[in-house]
């Protein structure tokens, strides 16, 4: 590059403070930051384009140069890089994690985001810790609603995020959900190539629509509802309502049939039926469905839905924690998006639509924005550790970004020059 | 964004007017005067029309596809508008551009691939490292600011092709004057749709006159001889314009920039162009 008439405009260490690490994963770390203190000037502070209050604390996404230990090299960025750069840079909504702004310095990326104290994995844990109590009614009902509004405005901008669980789902100290980690997230509309042949496998295990493991080739933003039922079924239970376990890959590089998750699936609602899902026969996978009853005889016999419900709701325990239970309307609503058929499934419009949220409890009032709201819980904040190496990467399963790194995507190209 | 072209960043920070524009190159002349005055460039849609011509040569080895190309030239006009073209090498600067657009649009191609075929397209490229690319690449997403999704013609294009009863010969004909506005200004001035309009508005009128297969340019210099004949489709979309809320103004103005790009390509010379970009890349520092 002669004359480099690009240097990098922003310096990281010049406007942010880290204050510590708060996790890693394949993609790089994430890092608490706030402004810079003890510059000349003041910072200016940084205010929310929405809301318009003053962001004081930073998450910062570093991504991981390909190789470590060897001297940095530019070794072209990441396609989930890429891709979360440019979605985050485009959408803007409440619901959404906010995207500050983006430095690109000395061979790494810095993505800075508004910082969230808790996200919903968290939530679940304090729940689950002894004494165990359940998250209140009241306080689900906001999370979901919150949760499907930001869904909603992905999908009418076209936007899977195939990435849904707890720990990407953040909330504010004032009770906000924002939907965070976009690395999976694609554009859908008119795709030049087949989603399926762009990344093999997407969605973690547990929140993998049933679409996906069978091995559909063309899928639709209802994977995200999907996980969004399994989300709910967490927060209600406190546990994952599914938790299979992920068959790895073989060395061909064959995406497997996920038989075991497929299965515990099948322990609660059945495994699908051609009746109920007319498309099923025509899943790659439809063939080896039967063999996920040989494995796991419990599919016969299902738990049903209803039973999980109501098991989950006597566990829970309500009375004993002065709380009321949710009403009948959430089990509709969770039949309705852990539906077999992706065409049946709600869509998060239809689902922002469900009697649940205007429940007994609610007054006749859409659910807070501020899933808090009249809560006398305090939540633990965020662990920020001020050492960097001591937090492992935990053992809970990850999304596969791709079946390479990300850089080594070499396929064959597309038959011809096509338009667009 | 996707769904909202006026939400998006293309509208927000994309989209000029035309003073704006030109204050814009004006601010980067002046601020590379010596530069500047020391090598005289052609026409700019001239230096345009000869990077698409190398771009579409490349994409063709690589067998992508037209939005990814489109895409790409989006990055090289937004790029340029930013950064001085005689303080670069505007072959690294395409084989970037590709690079990140085939990304973008989900089409990755990888950074070793592209620089081999960039290289044996490009002898001028001068680079054999993929660090070269991969550096170019933090400058070109700096440059943009990470505003990387682009809204084309394209889409508007075939949504209203069956709106305004286009027929084959004229849906191919009103794609390649979409094809052709990238060596205008008009993606950096108007909507997509806008553009989309202009092109089939043109590809009706000049059609007929065209009949002999010939290409946008020399239907255009054929004037508007097919008006008459092009009347009930005319008649339909003029129609169908006036109760839109399309901005007209938008339309003619665009129209004229059309006409003017088929005039302005008779004098295109591939060899003028391409020795003034190899004169700056020689003698510039």
């Amino acid at each position: 590059m002669q004359g480099t008439p690009y240097a990098p405009q922003r310096h990281i260490n010049d406007h942010y403070d880290i204050v510590g690490f708060i996790s890693s994963g394949t993609y790089g770390r994430v890092y608490k930051a706030v402004s810079k203190r003890n510059t000349a000037q003041p910072a200016q502070p940084v205010k929310h384009p929405l809301s318009g209050r003053t962001i004081e604390a930073f998450a910062i996404k570093k991504f991981k140069p390909d190789k470590e230990g060897a001297e940095l090299q530019y070794t072209g960025i990441s396609q989930s890089a890429i891709r979360e750069m440019a979605l985050c840079t485009e959408l803007s909504h409440q619901a959404l994690i906010h995207l500050v702004e983006i430095i690109l310095e000395s061979k790494c990326i810095f993505m800075v985001f508004e910082y969230a104290e808790h996200d919903l994995l968290q939530l679940i844990h304090h729940h689950s810790l002894l004494p165990r109590t359940p998250i209140p009614a009241v306080t689900l009902r906001s999370c979901m609603y919150q949760l499907l509004s930001g869904l909603l405005y992905l999908h009418q901008n076209w936007v899977i995020h195939r990435d849904l669980k707890p720990a990407n789902i953040m909330v504010t100290s004032s009770g906000a959900i924002k939907i965070g980690d976009l690395g999976l997230a694609r554009l859908f509309y008119k795709p030049l190539q087949a989603l399926f042949s762009g990344d093999k496998v997407v969605v973690t295990i547990w929140y993998r629509a049933p679409e996906l493991l069978l091995g559909s080739r063309h899928y639709t933003p209802a994977i995200d509802l999907w996980a969004v039922g399994c989300i709910f079924a967490e927060l209600l239970s406190l546990r994952p309502i599914f938790k299979g376990e992920e068959a790895k890959q073989d060395s061909k590089k064959a995406v497997p049939f996920q038989r075991n998750q497929m299965g515990k699936i099948g322990e609660v609602l059945g495994l699908p039926k051609r009746q109920e899902w007319p498309l099923l026969q025509s899943m790659p996978e439809y063939s080896s469905l039967a063999s996920v009853s040989l494995h796991n005889p419990a599919v016969n016999r299902p738990l049903t839905l209803e039973k999980w419900y109501r098991n989950t709701v006597q566990n829970n325990n309500y009375s004993g924690h002065n709380s009321s239970p949710p009403d009948e309307s959430a089990l509709d609503l969770l039949r309705k998006l852990l539906e077999y058929d992706p065409l049946k499934r709600l869509t998060a419009e239809q689902a922002l639509k469900h009697p649940y949220f205007l429940g007994p409890d609610s007054n006749g009032k859409p659910p807070s924005w501020n899933c808090f709201e009249g809560l006398e819980t305090k939540y633990p904040a965020r662990k920020v550790s001020t050492e960097a190496h001591e937090i492992g990467t935990g053992s809970l399963p990850g999304t596969k970004r791709s079946v390479l790194p990300d850089d080594s995507l070499l396929r064959p190209p597309p038959k011809k020059m096509r338009d667009g | 964004m996707a769904a909202n072209y006026w939400d998006s960043t293309q509208a927000k920070y994309w989209t000029f007017t035309k003073p704006e524009l030109s204050e814009l190159r004006h601010q980067l002349t002046q601020h590379h005067q010596p530069t500047v005055s020391k090598f005289h460039l052609p026409d700019r849609r001239h230096l345009s029309i000869y990077m698409q011509t190398n771009l579409i040569k490349l994409a063709r080895r690589l067998n992508l596809r037209q939005q990814a190309l489109a895409t790409a030239q989006i990055y090289i006009k937004r790029f340029y508008l930013r950064v001085e073209i005689r303080r670069t090498n505007p072959y690294l600067i395409m084989a970037t551009a590709i690079y990140l657009a085939c990304k973008m649009e989900e089409t990755p191609q990888h950074i070793r691939l592209m620089l081999g075929e960039a290289a044996r397209q490009w002898p001028e490229l001068g680079v054999t490292e993929t660090s070269k690319i991969g550096e170019c690449e933090f400058a070109v997403i700096s440059t943009l600011q990470s505003r990387l999704i682009c809204h084309h013609p394209y889409r508007a294009l075939g949504e209203l092709q069956g709106t305004f009863g286009l027929g084959t010969e004229e849906g191919t004909l009103a794609h390649n004057i979409v094809n052709d506005c990238f060596n205008t200004d008009l993606p950096l001035l108007y909507a997509p749709h806008v553009i989309a309009i202009t092109a089939m508005f043109l590809a009706v009128v000049l059609r007929p006159a065209g009949q002999m297969g010939g290409s946008a340019a020399q239907s255009a210099l054929a004037g508007f001889a097919g008006l008459k004949q092009a009347g009930p489709k005319l008649g339909k979309m003029v129609d169908w314009l006036a109760e839109s809320e399309v901005d007209m103004e938008a339309v003619i103005d665009a129209t004229q920039e059309m006409v003017s790009l088929y005039e302005c390509w008779e004098g295109y010379s591939e060899r003028a162009c391409k020795e003034a970009i190899t004169k700056f890349m020689r003698e510039g520092k």
